[in-house]
């Protein structure tokens, strides 16, 4: 899964509150746009209330695949939210997550830019590859990784931009470090993409209606 | 519970609505102002001897409040992990005495006295910031946590975190009884990729579309019960005490000095 898995007093307080006010600009649009349709849509409240406690509670689910992974989910939150309340979605779960020591509290304005990549690419690549992928399964399967590649290169670039404090690595090699994390996290989206793809095919299969699919 | 390492949500909930303690009747307030300044002060210093402080103190508060200490240190499992996976690639050549090499060929790796420091230092700064989230979400009533989501972030933000936070214990609920039948009928052992994975993405397909259907249903009560998209918690939250307030500008006071002894931590240039 695409998240920096740093605690606080990684980056320098300058990059917490950079990353902080970035993140926070975009929550506000996602509001902004809630909000401009005048009356406050229960229906859409609701579910995304449940998304964020589904991918919250699936996440601690540990998948018996190659000694144990643990899926973050944001690419799917992104195919079936949206990108506006996948906003709100993922900002709701970084601070869950930083209340249980997923990711420290000042770092929780860097993670929502690095979901909030996730689940705009996944959800644009999902619903623009309509047309050319009928296939569900390899729809969501191509958006997911989509949007955890994406995920990793801000994610890189961050940390690039911010450095770790107390690191005293060049660039480069600090390039080269995490290098080697992305290979893995990379290896962990193939599993994840899959596995997304067998979810929304099965949701796909039952309840089409929650994809903006017609049943086929 | 799903996972050992995972802190547990249910037992958190339950400690802070059991606990009688002088840390769960300080107000939440209080805590929450707290718990900034530590992040703060952790983002600030990197002087071991502040951190191992007040990693101690906020240990000693842990056990005056009779937390579970056996339960938060197994759920240190992965802050450590983090830090391990992502500092631990970083910390080699640092400059400093150095304690081992790994020859690797091409290049060398080099261990010294100033990256074991380094690791040493992030994993005190992180394990700082989780007991003292664990510690104040262990002490703080479900519905003061719930009345400061109402007053503190905006509408609809509030209302998915207020739902979200309650559908979350369903959830969990949810998706340890579905785990708990699939590991009865042998799901647990470990077979090919691809049987594996069309189970527990039937698993999570299951949840989520369960989860849809809750919320339909969980909506269409509460609009018959009134609901606009407006749900405010009125619980009175307790203000600080003169304790309290002195404890804050303790903390204050406390980040300014460091700031002030050393404005480069900041990051300004």
């Amino acid at each position: 899964m695409a998240h920096i898995h740093l605690e606080d007093g990684a980056f320098s307080l300058t990059w917490v509150l950079v990353w902080w006010l970035l993140a926070l600009v975009c929550i506000g649009i996602a509001l902004w746009i809630l909000r401009s349709k005048g009356h406050k849509d229960t229906g859409r409240i609701t579910i995304a209330a449940f998304v964020t406690a589904t991918a919250f509670a699936l996440f601690q689910v540990n998948i018996p695949l190659f000694g144990g992974v643990h899926l973050n989910l944001t690419p799917l939150v992104g195919i079936l939210a949206g990108p506006v309340l996948g906003s709100l979605v993922v900002l709701v779960i970084n601070i869950l997550s930083a209340a249980i020591g997923h990711g420290g509290w000042g770092l929780v304005g860097a993670n929502v830019l690095v979901n909030l990549a996730e689940v705009l690419v996944a959800w644009a690549v999902f619903r623009g590859s309509h047309t050319f992928i009928p296939d569900l399964f390899s729809r969501a399967g191509i958006a997911t990784f989509a949007g955890l590649f994406c995920g990793n290169l801000i994610m890189i670039g961050i940390i690039l931009i911010s450095g770790v404090q107390g690191v005293t690595q060049s660039p480069g090699q600090v390039l080269a470090g995490l290098s080697l994390i992305v290979a893995v996290n990379m290896g962990v989206a193939v599993i994840e993409a899959i596995i997304s793809g067998l979810i929304v095919r099965y949701i796909g299969n039952a309840r089409p209606d929650l994809l903006g699919e017609q049943k086929q | 519970m799903i996972a050992e390492h995972i802190p547990d949500l249910d037992l958190i909930t339950s400690c802070a609505e059991r606990q009688d303690s002088v840390f769960s009747r300080a107000s939440p307030w209080t805590k929450l102002i707290l718990l900034i300044l530590i992040v703060l002060t952790i983002t600030l210093t990197s002087n071991l001897f502040i951190l191992s402080a007040l990693y101690a103190l906020i240990l000693l508060c842990c056990i005056a409040a009779g937390l579970p200490m056996k339960k938060i240190i197994a759920w240190y499992a992965m802050p450590v992990i983090f830090v391990l996976s992502l500092v631990g690639i970083l910390v080699w050549t640092e400059p400093g005495v150095p304690l081992f090499t790994i020859p690797l060929g091409v290049f060398d790796l080099t261990l010294t006295d100033q990256g074991v420091i380094l690791v040493v230092t992030l994993l005190i700064k992180a394990l700082i910031s989780v007991t003292f989230s664990l510690f104040f979400l262990m002490t703080t009533k479900y519905a003061h946590f719930s009345a400061m989501v109402s007053r503190l972030f905006p509408s609809p933000l509030d209302q998915v975190f207020l739902l979200a936070y309650r559908f979350l214990f369903l959830t969990l609920a949810m998706a340890a009884s579905l785990l708990k039948a699939v590991r009865s009928r042998g799901g647990g052992l470990i077979r090919s990729i691809q049987v594996q994975g069309r189970l527990f993405a039937g698993i999570f397909g299951l949840v989520f579309i369960r989860s849809f259907e809750r919320a339909e249903r969980v909506e269409k009560a509460m609009v018959a019960r009134g609901y606009n998209g407006s749900l405010s918690a009125n619980t009175k939250i307790p203000g600080p005490g003169i304790a309290g307030y002195f404890l804050i500008c303790a903390g204050c006071s406390a980040v300014l000095l460091i700031l002030w002894i050393s404005p480069h931590a900041a990051g300004w240039w």
